[in-house]
């Protein structure tokens, strides 16, 4: 909209002439970030539709064995779900904040809350590292090994009839509770490490100096991605490790 | 921005158009923080609450806390308190569509045998074993026999058509 006829009066008073990051195609820099944001809660709904058919899945199969879920969740620990969740929630709160003082600015504690954030998402991989490999080892993955350690040497033959005594009391159905645990844990956990490579990259710009008062898109377009996997999670927490 | 007297922009501003700069909403810090403090408070509910028994309710009161947390998250967190409304719908509409997935998936499954009896059962009849994939039957004589061999038979209520309901001997 401003063009090179306005710019002789525009860099004196109203700062209209073009900032290198607002794309030609927009009309002023907050047709830009609604576009973006717009884009991104298109996106958004994608993922929740993605995670849906996990959802779906996670109920026909508890609507049909809710006593295999119950028996098969107290495997969980429910004490690290729990970290895991306040971990979460924190990283969420930081990334806000990140989004917060970048508005006002403030590009070093910008730079400081992103830190914190992708700590926390280390954090919550750290500790989902230790619950899968306790799975593993009680042999709770499921496929042609389930009810066998998965570093064992018993992990022979198809479809174990008999469970060991580390999974003793579960029914062999078990497995369909693990695969879903699994599956929506693990799709959560690739967001994760998105998440990781999405708040990486923000950070890298931040410190580069790209962002200023009137231009946080990245940042709050970064954060929106974090908060959704935050979302997810809130989710997965009760439905995984607080089976009623 | 606040002193210029350019006549499009001015107009533009009169027309309720969209402003120039990006002005978005800058939360309060300690805001935040009570919005994370609240969310803390509800994970700890939402622990504490699942250590009561309240039958089928348990599942109901989970997905209400999760819903709030979701709710405080979306609202204030990702700005959605003073987004334009039309990226609420958006969000929403994910849940409504989510919610046909859910509701026409379960309503197919828990009355299909209603119409066809023969047509995929919960517990094999032969050995008491849950049948993958299965769904609650018609419950007839046999099956009910069958339910009280299984050592891990469906937990779950025949519908409200079936009297007799096989799946009750199995609760232990």
């Amino acid at each position: 909209m401003s063009t090179a006829s306005s710019t002789e009066h525009a860099a004196a008073s109203h700062g209209h002439e073009h900032p290198k990051w607002l794309a030609h195609h927009f009309d002023s820099p907050a047709q830009q970030f609604d576009t973006a944001k717009l884009g991104m809660w298109i996106f958004i709904c994608t993922e929740i539709l993605m995670f849906g058919g996990l959802f779906v899945a996670y109920a026909i199969f508890r609507g049909q064995e809710p006593q295999m879920f119950h028996q098969a969740h107290e495997h969980l620990n429910w004490r690290l779900g729990a970290v895991n969740t306040i971990v979460l929630l924190f990283s969420s709160l930081t990334a806000a904040l990140a989004v917060r003082q970048s508005q006002v600015g403030d590009r070093k504690g910008t730079s400081r809350y992103l830190v914190l954030t992708l700590l926390c998402a280390f954090g919550f991989l750290c500790i989902k590292y230790l619950e899968y490999t306790a799975k593993l080892d009680h042999g709770l993955l499921p496929g042609r090994c389930f009810g066998h350690p998965w570093f064992g040497d018993h992990c022979v033959g198809g479809g174990a009839a008999v469970l060991p005594a580390a999974v003793h009391g579960l029914s062999t159905r078990a497995h369909m509770f693990f695969a879903i645990y699994f599956m929506m844990t693990g799709l959560h956990g690739v967001h994760v490490l998105v998440g990781i490579g999405v708040l990486s990259w923000v950070l890298k710009r931040n410190m580069r100096g790209d962002f200023s008062k009137g231009y946080f898109t990245a940042v709050e377009i970064g954060a929106l991605y974090w908060h959704l996997v935050d979302l997810v999670w809130i989710y997965l927490f009760p439905l995984l490790y607080l089976v009623g | 921005m606040s002193t210029h007297t350019n006549d499009s922009h001015d107009q533009a501003h009169g027309e309720d158009h969209e402003e120039w700069d990006v002005h978005a909403h800058i939360s309060d810090t300690k805001f935040l923080v009570g919005i994370f403090s609240a969310l803390i408070v509800l994970t700890i509910l939402t622990v504490a609450v699942s250590r009561v028994d309240l039958g089928s309710a348990n599942t109901f009161v989970a997905m209400l806390v999760a819903t709030v947390k979701a709710g405080l998250v979306a609202t204030f967190f990702m700005h959605l308190r003073h987004e334009k409304p039309f990226n609420t719908v958006i969000f929403i509409s994910a849940f409504v569509f989510l919610g046909i997935f859910i509701f026409f998936t379960l309503d197919d499954l828990t009355t299909r045998g209603r119409i066809d009896p023969s047509n995929g059962v919960s517990v094999y009849a032969r050995n008491g074993e849950i049948a993958p994939g299965g769904f609650t039957p018609i419950v007839t004589p046999e099956h009910g026999a069958a339910g009280e061999h299984g050592a891990a038979a469906a937990g779950h209520e025949a519908p409200a058509a079936g009297h007799g309901a096989p799946a009750a001997p199995a609760h232990h």
